[in-house]
């Protein structure tokens, strides 16, 4: 692939030059939007032709790929898209810079490109990490031109602009660091502290949740809302069992209990053979994959195995249930008399406190007033009679 | 100069006391307190600051502070009926405490009234008689109540203020004699007319507007009386405040209290309570409910409750010397008061079961904002009682206020008189 | 001279009695009292034994009237619980228990004849139509005082309570939809046809036909709404007892009934203002005494006198 010294043409331009048809491009801005309907800067607009204008405006994004403890898998899914295909999209639509499966060169010549490559786009070029990192015993069960990963992260992550764990593995550890996790594999995150690092979890995750967070980055600057665990909420905010197709059948108390069984050949809900659904946050059941309507594991009739989950892939038995979060929905008819209104603590207290004050001073009232009653009360009886004689002249 | 027999003859400022006082700070801190709240529920909304739901709609501050504390306020209506309609020339000497009590109470109730609507911008519809729906109680209350304490109410105040004026403001002087007094002459007695028509209106308004829930008030104060026994609750709740107030001022500002008017007040409350309470009973006969009142559940008991905390303290009132000893008249008239605001209280919420299933009580916001309320209307008695001659002493009391003032205020020019003459005591000053 | 209060009462009564036998016992007072009947009145007539709670009508209804979406319960699924600020029509169950029998039952205004919310709003910002008698809400004139929540014997109105700009939500029968010639949301989406549509009358004898077709089927075989409250014009027909869905027994006056004496009282407003010209009078009388006693006050004790 080619890394030009020249200021970088923008998306658009560089398309029209290289005779891509617009018609494509379009095609690829609606799978974006697919991809990621809100939440992404770019693409909440309303139609394909003004994701074009947007992204076409982007200067093409220089990217470098990491691989360390990968299986590729995620590269494999980059491979499928076909809106743009793969050639239009490295040559064309993001300036690939160093792709270890997918460039053409080797040996000291793509360690030389490495080089160059952040030499050239310092503080601009967005880091894609692939894999896990090992850490036990200075990390020497993963290195690359000799060197450990864990110091080619470090390095190359320093002069990066923005960095994306793509993958469960670079996001928090994936495959490699299931028990008894051998080669101390972490994510991207718990070895790069000081910059913002995007997870993409999931094995492997959508490529377009990618090129979303890619275009958004080269186009404004700026990163797309992430959640707690770093991941962009516009992908990963729902769990899968808040939009699965089979949800009805959950509701409904359908469920499959075996592989095969009637149940499974009406596509019931899987939630018993141990899906995972309930628990994982990823956008599979409207996102599928290979841009095959329902190809993706619930559609085909397996399980969710909660691959973006930290707490749950690679740890959790396949066939193990996992907890329902979010209510069921309420028993939707409610009765004729429902229960309203509700009685608060502090207004009690509130109202105790005044009470007993008043009911305390009038009490200390009525004291007061024994004491002073007694003296008078005597002698008012004795000089009532002269009431009679002087009715309104004071008696002095 | 000690009296042992003490006649309260006219009003008479609070002096000799500090004008702010712990007590008056705290009041004034709880009245800001809920001005503050009041601003939040107008910013906020009604539904954050309040405990008030759909079925329940209505919470404390149209109940409590405009039913009941107006209820409680009617001391210049109940008292005033008997000072001026029957002519009791005892009562003069206490009208002006009834008629404040009364002006902070209405001001109070209908600030609280004001805070409670929803859509305030619209409330200038109450000027516009065509967009009135005439047969709404709420309209006769709210068209009838600022209009008592905005115009008869307050003009029926103005005469203690006057009378300061009079005294501390000899430049004003003439155009008090030549104008205001002579206007105040010719107009008082259809003034002091309409204050009375006009609670008795919308008093028993109030009432009518629980007529409208139905079974849903309990049978027990469901009553086409209900109007009735409102505007007469009304009468001897003003009454029961007015004794209370009185002896608390008496107390707390060690002034001499007059027993015998107190007896007299209390008199004329018990009667009024006993045949309020028979007419009640002959009223749950007559529509067949008496039963009611012995299932012992909740609404029952209730019943009990208030008829009790009414009646026998009234009947204690009636017996013997009880009304001449302060200790004694004073609790049976906080138990009155008590078992009467109860009453007015009762249809619109303890009585008041409008759904299964349904509660309500206020938030403490809303009871911050009330009590704030009723501290403002004290704070507001306390300091017009400091300044103003509105609590009632004796000739001699007057005297020795003015004796104090001449000493405190050598520039005041109190020489109001040409004539020395008989009776008028001489301070060699 | 003090007025006794044996010379009060004859006063009142000699000056009172006469007036009021003479305004108030006239027959056609009474008939004059009511408020107008709608001309054509329209309205909806609700079947339990049809509804099958599917709550089509409810969609329909947010729909028709924009009505935000309804997740009180839980901030989640739009389940509404009750009639509230976000649902002016709801479908709820009544089935205290499993074997118990059981039925839906569709809740919304009952747009009563003489309604007690109309009767009970001082600015009539709740005004009902005179031809087709739908019972709407105005904003322009309401004041929020929420009076008409008190009355309503149904719990119908209901009130925004954390908006700063608080409406009366209830259901209007759709207007806009039959200004344009169709029928209300609710009635035009039930797949079986248990809330339908029509003038007051065709669904009042349509009803009553079912009731004769199967007797016994419907409980104590009447129309609920056909008398009750003064008459509804929703009409409602329940296999099961029609407390148990909810519908109060109001009994057949209207509810705006109780408040007839404060009407008559009120009426031109002359009895106050009669009771103000007895006081007025008697306060002259006593006034005069009043400044006598005062002068006298004066000059015995040299102070000014009070009023």
């Amino acid at each position: 692939m080619t890394w030009s010294r020249k200021p970088k043409t923008t998306v658009a331009a560089h398309l029209k030059r290289c005779g891509v048809p617009r018609r494509e491009f379009l095609q690829f801005c609606t799978q974006l939007m697919v991809a990621a309907p809100f939440g992404l800067a770019i693409t909440d607009k309303a139609t394909a032709e003004e994701v074009a204008r947007e992204v076409g405006k982007a200067r093409r994004p220089s990217v470098i790929w990491l691989h360390f403890q990968d299986c590729t898998g995620c590269t494999e899914s980059l491979l499928r898209t076909s809106k743009p295909d793969l050639a239009d999209l490295i040559l064309h639509v993001i300036s690939l810079d160093y792709h270890e499966t997918l460039m053409a060169a080797c040996g000291h010549q793509a360690e030389a490109a490495l080089s160059q490559a952040v030499k050239d786009n310092a503080g601009k070029f967005v880091l894609v990490v692939e894999g896990s990192i090992p850490t036990k015993d200075q990390g020497i069960y993963m290195k690359l031109a000799g060197k450990p990963a864990l110091n080619v992260l470090k390095d190359v992550a320093a002069q990066a602009g923005a960095i994306i764990a793509i993958g469960s593995c670079a996001s928090w550890g994936g495959i490699p660091s299931a028990d008894p996790n051998p080669t101390g594999a972490v994510g991207v995150d718990d070895i790069i502290k000081n910059k913002p690092v995007v997870n993409l979890p999931g094995c492997p995750p959508n490529p377009y949740t990618l090129l979303g967070v890619v275009f958004q980055f080269a186009r404004k600057g700026t990163l797309p809302e992430l959640d707690e665990l770093h991941r962009p909420k516009f992908a990963y905010d729902r769990v899968i069992h808040d939009h699965c197709p089979r949800r009805a059948h959950f509701d409904a108390g359908r469920f499959t209990l075996q592989y095969g069984d009637e149940g499974h050949r009406h596509g019931w809900c899987l939630y018993k053979l141990g899906c995972k659904g309930p628990d994982t946050h990823a956008g599979c059941s409207t996102r599928h994959f290979n841009e095959i309507p329902d190809v993706w594991p619930i559609g085909i009739g397996v399980p969710c195995i909660g691959c973006t989950e930290k707490h749950l892939a690679f740890r959790v038995p396949l066939f193990d249930l996992v907890p329902i979060h979010d209510a069921t929905p309420p028993d939707t008819y409610p009765p004729v008399h429902t229960s309203i209104g509700s009685i608060s603590a502090a207004g009690v207290g509130m109202v105790s406190v005044i009470g007993g004050a008043l009911g305390g001073a009038a009490w200390a009232a009525a004291r007061r007033f024994r004491s002073s009653e007694d003296e008078a009360a005597i002698i008012e009886a004795r000089l009532e009679n002269s009431d009679k004689d002087h009715p309104d002249v004071e008696g002095r | 100069m000690k009296h042992i027999i003490v006649r309260w003859q006219r009003g008479v400022p609070v002096y000799a006391v500090p004008k702010i006082t712990p007590f008056f700070v705290f009041l004034c801190v709880m009245g800001a307190v809920s001005i503050v709240l009041s601003a939040y529920r107008e910013w906020a909304g009604l539904g954050p600051t309040t405990g008030m739901n759909d079925i329940y709609a209505w919470g404390i501050w149209k109940t409590f502070n405009t039913m009941v504390l107006t209820g409680l306020g009617s001391g210049g209506f109940s008292v005033g009926i008997a000072a001026w309609i029957f002519y009791r020339r005892d009562l003069h000497s206490v009208m002006r405490t009834a008629v404040l009590t009364s002006f902070v109470a209405y001001f109070s109730g209908l600030v609280a009234l004001g805070v409670d609507v929803g859509r305030p911008w619209n409330f200038y519809q109450v000027l516009m008689p065509w967009t009135w729906n005439a047969h709404s109680p709420l309209l006769e209350v709210a068209v009838c109540m600022p209009l008592y304490a905005c115009v008869p109410l307050f003009l029926e105040n103005t005469p203690p203020l006057i009378e300061r004026w009079y005294y501390t403001w000899p430049r004003f002087r003439p155009f008090i004699m030549k104008y205001l007094v002579p206007a105040i002459g010719s107009t008082y007695p259809y003034v002091i007319a309409l204050a009375y028509a006009l609670p008795m209106m919308h008093q028993s308004s109030l009432g009518a507007l629980m007529l409208l829930g139905g079974s849903r008030v309990h049978v027990l104060w469901q009553s086409p009386f209900l109007p009735l026994l409102y505007v007469w609750a009304a009468g001897f709740l003003g009454y029961a405040c007015v004794i209370g107030v009185l002896m608390v001022s008496c107390l707390s500002w060690k002034r001499p209290m007059d027993m015998r008017i107190l007896g007299v007040l209390a008199r004329i409350m018990s009667w009024l309570i006993l045949t309020w309470s028979v007419f009640r009973f002959l009223d749950i006969l007559a529509r067949g409910q008496i039963g009611a009142a012995f299932d012992f559940d909740r609404f029952s008991l209730l019943f009990w409750l208030e008829t009790l905390l009414l009646v026998c303290p009234s009947v204690y009132l009636l017996w013997g010397g009880n009304r001449r000893i302060p200790s004694r008249l004073f609790l049976a008239d906080v138990l009155i008061a008590v078992g009467g605001m109860l009453y007015r209280y009762d249809p619109t919420s303890f009585a008041f079961t409008a759904r299964p299933g349904a509660v309500y009580f206020p938030s403490a916001i809303e009871v911050l904002i009330a009590a704030g309320y009723v501290c403002l209307a004290i704070a507001a008695f306390v300091l017009a009682a400091k300044y103003l001659p509105i609590l009632p002493a004796p000739f001699s009391g007057w005297y020795d206020m003015e004796h104090y003032a001449r000493v405190v205020h050598p520039d005041w020019k109190l020489e109001i008189h040409d004539l020395s003459h008989q009776n008028r005591p001489n301070f060699a000053n | 001279m003090e007025l006794t209060r044996r010379e009060a009462l004859r006063s009142v009564i000699s000056k009172c009695v006469p007036v009021a036998t003479a305004a108030l016992s006239l027959p056609a007072a009474e008939a004059a009292e009511m408020p107008p009947q709608p001309k054509a009145p329209v309205g909806m007539l609700y079947d339990t034994t049809l509804c099958i709670g599917c709550k089509a009508c409810v969609v329909a209804c947010a729909e028709a009237n924009d009505l935000p979406r309804d997740v009180s319960l839980d901030g989640l699924h739009q389940a509404p619980e009750d009639l509230n600020a976000f649902t002016k029509n709801i479908i709820k169950l009544y089935k205290p228990h499993e074997q118990s029998p059981d039925s839906f039952v569709k809740q919304q205004c009952m747009h009563c004849i003489d309604p007690a919310c109309v009767a009970a709003c001082p600015f009539k910002a709740l005004w009902k139509n005179d031809g087709n008698g739908i019972v709407a809400w105005e904003p322009s004139r309401c004041i929020g005082c929420r009076y008409c929540e008190i009355a309503c014997a149904y719990h119908v109105p209901k009130f925004e309570w954390d908006m700063i700009n608080p409406k009366i939500v209830k259901c209007e029968l759709c207007q806009p939809r039959l200004a344009k010639g169709y029928e209300p949301a609710c009635t035009s989406v039930c797949p079986t046809h248990a809330v339908i549509f029509g003038p007051r009358e065709d669904l009042l004898s349509q009803a009553k036909e079912r009731i004769e077709q199967a007797p016994d089927k419907y409980f104590e075989n009447r129309v609920y709404g056909e008398h009750e409250a003064g008459g509804t014009q929703v009409l409602y027909l329940s296999h099961v007892s029609f407390e148990d869905i909810g519908l109060p027994d109001v009994g057949p006056a209207a509810i705006p009934a109780r408040l007839k004496w404060q009407k008559r009282i009120y009426k031109f407003l002359a009895l106050p203002l009669l009771m103000y010209a007895m006081l007025a009078s008697i306060m002259k009388k006593n006034w005069i005494d009043h400044r006598r006693e005062m002068r006298e006050e004066e000059e015995r004790t040299g102070l000014r006198p009070q009023l």
